[in-house]
């Protein structure tokens, strides 16, 4: 067995900015994500765009507790829509949903519809980490995922850059996680762009 | 305007629980569909075709009418009810008391028509009580003398006795080309949704079973794909249809003109949310039929007594997309608000939503 296809095999692609922010430049199969933002702040378009590269490489994903989602600007966020199922409205089951999910497709992106509870959360990391999947938890700040994340993605300020019309968002994030990331680092990044999708600065 | 033929078969306007209603909605639509690849079921109970082709095809009107009697008593074993006119709203009248309505004649028609089949009690009984009991006395009111006795609702059924609209909303039945296409079996969907080089792998298996578990467990439309089309705003180009049923997933690349650019919001509600904006002074900001603001918006307030700033804007971007058509007149505006959120809020009909938030 090679170690280059084995490793491969452990991770989730990633697109840019983000891979250049996280060890390996890749998802890690059983980690859980957290991405928390303010509401209105760009928490949703930043945690779309974690699903980007995996769903044009063929992984499927899910968007569990978005009640709108913006799917004209997931394409142009480079999500492949073919590859993505949703429920956008779970009602009381958003973890039970999310969890029957996380035995079928490679990211489950969830936003939960009220504060999260301590119980659903772990039994859906625990599921995360046993199925190989990937979680992508969006919360705010004033209802935050219970648990430490493996990846943890803070935006603390975003700002819009305007002609005569909407033209970027620059978002700072906090990232920081296990291992070499936990002292996290702030990186300014462009979600969207002029064309809607993700860039480094 | 072009002449249809409206079938109406009572027996089938009533669903029944065991499913034959479909069964035989699916069947009659399929035998009349092999006669005219335009059939429309509108609803329960109401085919629509247009006339013209199948007319030409077949060596005229009556050839064409004794070919769909006899199709839907093979098929489901009753007598239809045939109506000739043109548009969907005189059509479907015509079947209901079996006219023919020569061509250029279904304007007079519809003005020859009891107000009860605008099928509004409330605004029957008023008009009666003004003396007005035909569509074309109610039609002949002027708009602004309808605008200021009744709501707005009454003023689009008085664009339909004036002939402006050719349907009733209440016509159709929206969700029922999903419900017959998933009863043909018609699930392709995962067919389309499989990887670029058409391999069906373990993956898309794994994520169909994952997907068949939250549908047990939510019901049918709760597990949903997106599907892509033209249109101007954001708003009109993706839909959300239950996942199994048949919709193609459309890849849209083509320009459509006048499209609002990127970035589009993360956010876009699918039932639009009523706002209003003010201006410096906390006047109503409204949009002009020349596409232009009254005054510089200042505030956005929603539904509740929450009044929140706006500290940029840009638009409108004037959408006339059927031009033809006066009340499909749209704006869109981008704003930014105190609070660091962005919003695009949309003008129609003198009135302000919610489009969607760059979330």
């Amino acid at each position: 067995m090679r170690p280059v296809s084995l490793a491969k095999s452990r991770t989730v692609p990633l697109g840019d900015p983000w891979r250049a922010l996280v060890p390996d430049g890749a998802l890690r199969r059983g980690s859980t994500v957290v991405v928390e933002a303010p509401i209105g702040l760009g928490g949703l378009s930043l945690a779309l765009s974690l699903l980007s590269e995996a769903s044009t490489n063929g992984h499927w994903a899910a968007v569990v507790g978005v009640d709108d989602p913006g799917v004209v600007a997931m394409v142009e966020l480079g999500v492949d829509l073919r590859r993505v199922l949703f429920v956008p409205r779970p009602r009381g089951a958003w973890a039970e949903s999310a969890a029957d999910l996380l035995d079928g497709v490679d990211l489950v992106l969830v936003r939960p519809p009220s504060r999260p509870g301590h119980g659903s959360a772990r039994r859906l990391m625990d599921r995360v980490r046993e199925r190989g999947t990937v979680l992508i938890a969006l919360s705010e700040p004033r209802a935050p995922w219970p648990l430490p994340a493996d990846l943890f993605f803070r935006v603390t300020q975003a700002e819009w850059i305007t002609s005569s019309r909407l033209d970027a968002r620059y978002l700072t994030v906090h990232v920081s996680g296990r291992g070499e990331l936990a002292r996290g680092a702030e990186h300014v990044v462009v979600v969207p762009n002029r064309r809607g999708a993700a860039e480094a600065r | 305007m072009e002449q249809l033929l409206a079938v109406w078969v009572e027996s089938l306007a009533i669903e029944q629980p065991d499913g034959s209603t479909l069964r035989n909605t699916v069947a009659l639509a399929d035998a009349l569909e092999m006669m005219c690849p335009f059939t429309e079921v509108v609803r329960l109970g109401l085919y629509v075709m247009p006339l013209r082709g199948p007319s030409r095809f077949f060596g005229g009107d009556d050839a064409v009418l004794r070919m769909v009697r006899q199709c839907v008593l093979d098929v489901v074993g009753v007598e239809a009810k045939l109506g000739v006119a043109e548009g969907l709203f005189c059509a479907e009248l015509a079947a209901h008391r079996e006219v023919l309505v020569p061509r250029g004649a279904s304007d007079a028609f519809r003005r020859a028509q009891p107000l009860e089949v605008l099928g509004r009690k409330d605004l029957a009984t008023t008009c009666q009580r003004l003396g007005l009991h035909t569509l074309g006395a109610f039609a002949d009111l002027e708009p602004a003398r309808v605008a200021e006795r009744f709501n707005q609702h009454a003023l689009v059924l008085h664009r339909v006795a004036r002939g402006e609209l050719t349907e009733l909303e209440s016509q159709r039945d929206r969700r029922l080309g999903h419900r017959l296409a998933q009863l043909r079996g018609d699930t392709d969907l995962f067919e389309e949704q499989q990887g670029f080089f058409g391999q069906r792998g373990a993956e898309d298996d794994r994520a169909e079973a994952a997907a068949h578990r939250v549908r047990r467990r939510l019901g049918a439309e709760a597990i949903v794909v997106a599907n892509l089309h033209g249109g101007r705003g954001p708003e009109d180009r993706a839909t959300l249809v239950p996942w199994g049923s048949p919709a193609a997933v459309v890849r849209d690349h083509a320009p459509w003109p006048g499209r609002l650019a990127a970035p589009s919001p993360a956010t876009t509600l699918a039932r639009l949310v009523p706002l209003q904006l003010r201006d410096e002074a906390n006047r109503p900001v409204v949009l002009s039929a020349r596409g232009v603001l009254s005054a510089t918006p200042a505030a956005v307030i929603f539904s509740s007594p929450l009044r929140r700033e706006i500290v940029w804007f840009a638009g409108p971007w004037p959408l006339v997309e059927r031009w033809w058509s006066r009340h499909r007149r749209r704006a869109h505006l981008q704003m930014v608000l105190a609070s660091g959120e962005a919003l695009l809020v949309v003008a129609e009909s003198s009135r302000w939503w919610l489009v969607g938030i760059y979330d």
